[in-house]
């Protein structure tokens, strides 16, 4: 029992230790995810590199702007310095006159210097290497350079001046192509939309030079109508049409535009996909294409200027050449199309596809499962708990059971000449009827009356057999403990009747005093019987040696203090030492000579069972002692 | 089997009542006469030196048991023959009982036979017992009439001293010893000197 409970109390301890740690960790997780994003490992100390972003173009188109964050962001990621970005744009757009590109040279001179510059990233976008892309080489000739290029059919610039390297991008028209014919195999006709720009009429020479290696699908080049008329013309398109958007900064009446804000018109009026070049195009109403990736190619970009900075020399850096775009799709646009998306080719990125429940609440989830988690743990710990215990229980019942048992079939055995002698009493009795009944139907006119009444004693006798085997053999079967209401003086008479046998042989006289007074107890006849029987058989022990006319057993039944009952069993014995009083009721724990020292103990087990108690006392006016057992009162109505 | 009615009553004593109504009918059936006892206690109040017969006792009764009952009947005026009946064996009772002179000791599950045989035992020894008794009585009743001196003469009588032998011996009178002859052998009602020592040797070895 001590050793279960140092064990509960364990495993109780480490439930709560682990729930504790889960905690923490959970605690630790969520502030370190703070404390990464805001903590670069940086020397505060160090000089920050200092890195000018020289943009071509204005700066206030999607594509660039989706190209800018992405060099930076690969530019910081797991910086060792500190980066300081200055940002510049000569806008060739509007202002591509010569004059307007020397005052932009003398304005970025008196800016910056070649010593307090690291590194130039140059963005030319389209065939603006002649401002953007030499501009640096000719301002800051000692300063390395790396660029990044869209479309360009040349190698922008001499690469063998010092100090540049970069990375081109071509469109990948092909691509395009391949996924209209795969994505929606019924197309005959391709609408190409186009501008009037020059880059605009770069980017259609290059389509028509493309269509004009695909056979089977008609090209039309809707190049000179003016954007405002395409959103109602493009309503109205045979089904196996679709639309492909080239670039189109400035159409034929010279308007200027911003392709993204182009679809976004578009779009809604289309009855056909419209496919684009660029990824910044998609997400405005495009269905998608293979398209220049532009935040992988900022990311490559940053991760070129990264080994430059840290001391590469761009010469020995080879340009690289990109010829095969990213096939990327509107998530919301494959849905509208009703494209299935199993035909997307391998490594395709699908964008805008609906936060799944993680992605919008992966924290509150994360949390939520942390706590959930947290709660199965405790939960499961003391279910586990609970069932060990119960468990051990269980096993304890089993043992005080199977105990009790022994205990009872030892005190049978100690019984059992007494047993004998009582079933013998009624056997003989039949057998000498029996005799008398042979003898009597011998005769000539038997006397039927008095063979009457002698199979009346004979079954009279046999009843009386029958009950002294019951009643052994209630107290010889092994069964489980079973509280039911129970009139505590039926339960004493009964067992005296029991040891009455042996008490004759003992010549102890047995004295029962009861009263009506007595509750209702809840409890085992059989396991109570046992207890009173073990009681009443060490009091007969315990008088063993004492005058014959002294051997008095009281067993008195009273009303405890609390409405319980109390019942008395007082010898008039040799009693007990005085310091044995809890010793008693230790298992192996005994006075006699040939006992197993178990009755008490079992009494004891048993009594506690009923949520009762059993303890000892001497008597306070004879030599011997007196075990008394309590029981609570029945706490129902019957 | 044969019923000896005359031979006396059989007296049972148990305090299983019973086991107390079957033997007595059992006993009733072989036709004995029979008269029944709860307890030994109620029989020994009950014991009276006419009273012709054995007891049939129960080994365990509470208060007065069956060795118990054996003793105070052996020192009481009617020392009749015991068998006793035992619910079950029990050596050192049987030893004790037997030792004190139970006819027998059988258990209450005893074949009839036996018990009828020990019952029969009982009854034969109780009458030869009372027989004897009684013949014991009827000696000293004759013996108890002799005078100190003729019980003198007596003895060397038997011893087959003559007249003169007794005279000088007891320095009286060879007529003396004569008449005191002739007395005795009235008094013992005896013819002959051969039937005197007979009886002398009878009553002696009392």
């Amino acid at each position: 029992m001590k050793f279960l409970k140092t064990k509960k109390t364990i495993s109780a301890l480490a439930v709560r230790r682990g729930i504790f740690l889960l905690l923490v960790l959970l605690w630790s997780w969520m502030s370190q995810r703070h404390v990464f994003a805001q903590n670069l490992p940086v020397h505060p100390g160090a000089r920050p590199k200092r890195v000018l972003m020289l943009f071509g173009d204005a700066k206030d188109s999607a594509g660039i702007l989706t190209l800018e964050q992405a060099v930076r962001a690969e530019l910081q990621k797991d910086a060792t310095h500190r980066l300081e970005f200055f940002s510049e744009s000569l806008d060739v757009t509007h202002f591509a006159d010569e004059q307007h590109i020397a005052e932009f040279k003398h304005f970025l001179r008196s800016r910056y210097n070649e010593t307090n510059l690291d590194l130039v990233v140059a963005f030319p976008i389209q065939r603006n290497y002649r401002t953007a892309g030499e501009l640096p080489d000719e301002l800051f000739p000692k300063v390395p350079v790396v660029f990044v290029s869209i479309n360009e059919m040349e190698i922008p610039f001499e690469i063998s001046k010092l100090g540049v390297t970069g990375i081109v991008q071509r469109h990948d028209l092909s691509g395009t192509l391949n996924l209209i014919r795969k994505l929606q195999p019924n197309t005959r006709r391709i609408v190409v939309l186009g501008g009037h720009s020059e880059v605009d009429r770069a980017t259609l020479a290059e389509i028509q030079g493309v269509a004009k290696s695909l056979e089977g699908m008609q090209f039309e080049y809707w190049t000179n109508r003016p954007a405002l008329e395409l959103p109602p013309a493009v309503s109205q398109l045979p089904p196996d049409t679709v639309l492909l958007l080239s670039s189109i900064q400035r159409d034929v009446a010279g308007q200027r535009f911003y392709l993204s804000e182009f679809i976004k018109t578009l779009a809604p009026k289309a009855n056909v996909p419209i496919y684009v070049l660029a990824s910044a195009s998609i997400g405005s109403g495009a269905l998608g294409g293979a398209v220049v990736n532009l935040e992988e190619l900022g990311h490559r970009t940053g991760q070129l200027a990264k080994r430059v900075l840290a001391g590469a020399n761009p010469e020995s850096v080879p340009i690289e050449v990109q010829t095969t775009g990213t096939p990327m799709f509107d998530w919301r646009e494959l849905r509208r199309w009703h494209i299935n998306e199993n035909l997307l080719p391998a490594g395709s990125v699908v964008l805008y596809r609906p936060d799944t429940l993680w992605g919008q609440h992966r924290q509150v989830i994360l949390i939520s499962f942390g706590v959930f988690l947290a709660q199965a743990l405790t939960i499961t710990g003391l279910l586990a708990q609970r069932r060990q215990r119960r468990r051990a229980e269980e096993k304890i019942l089993t043992q005080r059971t199977e105990l009790a048992h022994l205990t009872r079939v030892s005190t049978v055995g100690q019984m059992t000449s007494a047993l004998t002698h009582e079933l013998n009493q009624p056997l003989g009795a039949i057998l000498r009827n029996t005799d008398t009944a042979e003898i009597l139907l011998q005769k000539a006119a038997p006397d039927l009356h008095e063979l009457r009444a002698i199979l009346a004693d004979i079954r009279k006798d046999d009843e009386r057999a029958g009950r002294v085997i019951d009643r052994m053999r209630s107290l010889l079967k092994r069964r489980n403990l079973e509280l039911r209401p129970l009139v505590l003086t039926d339960v004493l008479t009964e067992t005296l009747a029991l040891a009455a046998p042996d008490a004759q042989r003992r010549l102890v006289v047995l004295n029962l005093k009861t009263t009506d007074e007595l509750p209702l107890v809840r409890g085992d006849r059989v396991h109570l019987q046992q207890v009173l029987l073990n009681l009443i058989l060490n009091g007969m022990d315990a008088m063993a040696g004492i005058a014959k006319a002294q051997r008095q057993l009281l067993i008195q039944a009273t009303v405890a203090a609390d409405g319980g009952a109390e019942v008395a069993v007082s010898d008039a014995g040799t009693g007990f030492p005085a310091d044995n009083c809890d010793r008693l009721f230790k298992p192996f724990y005994t006075t006699k000579p040939d006992g197993m020292g178990m009755g008490l103990a079992i009494s004891k087990t048993i009594m506690e069972a009923h949520g009762g108690k059993i303890w000892a006392a001497k008597n306070p006016s004879t030599n011997g002692a007196t075990f008394t057992f309590y029981l609570p009162a029945y706490p129902g109505n019957v | 089997m044969t019923p000896l009615a005359s031979a006396g009553n059989v007296f049972i004593v148990d305090d299983d009542v019973s086991y107390l109504r079957s033997v007595s009918r059992l006993l009733t059936a072989t036709g004995h006469t029979v008269r029944t006892f709860d307890s030994g206690t109620a029989f020994l109040s009950q014991l009276a030196p006419d009273m012709i017969g054995c007891v049939l006792a129960d080994l365990k009764m509470p208060g007065l048991n069956g060795l118990e009952l054996q003793a105070a009947l052996a020192r009481s005026v009617n020392p009749l023959p015991v068998v006793f009946l035992s619910a079950q064996g029990d050596i050192p009772a049987t030893v004790q009982a037997m030792r004190a002179g139970a006819e027998d000791f059988l258990t209450k599950l005893t074949p009839k036979e036996k018990l009828l045989e020990a019952i029969q035992r009982a009854l034969a020894r109780a009458a030869q017992e009372r027989a004897g008794r009684r013949r014991r009585q009827e000696l000293q009743q004759l013996f108890s009439q002799l005078t100190q001196r003729e019980c003198e003469v007596l003895v060397q009588v038997v011893r087959g001293q003559m007249n003169k032998e007794i005279a000088d011996d007891l320095a009286i009178h060879i007529r003396t010893v004569k008449l005191h002859r002739t007395n005795l052998t009235r008094k013992l009602k005896v013819q002959s000197v051969a039937e005197l020592t007979r009886l002398y040797e009878e009553f002696s070895q009392l």
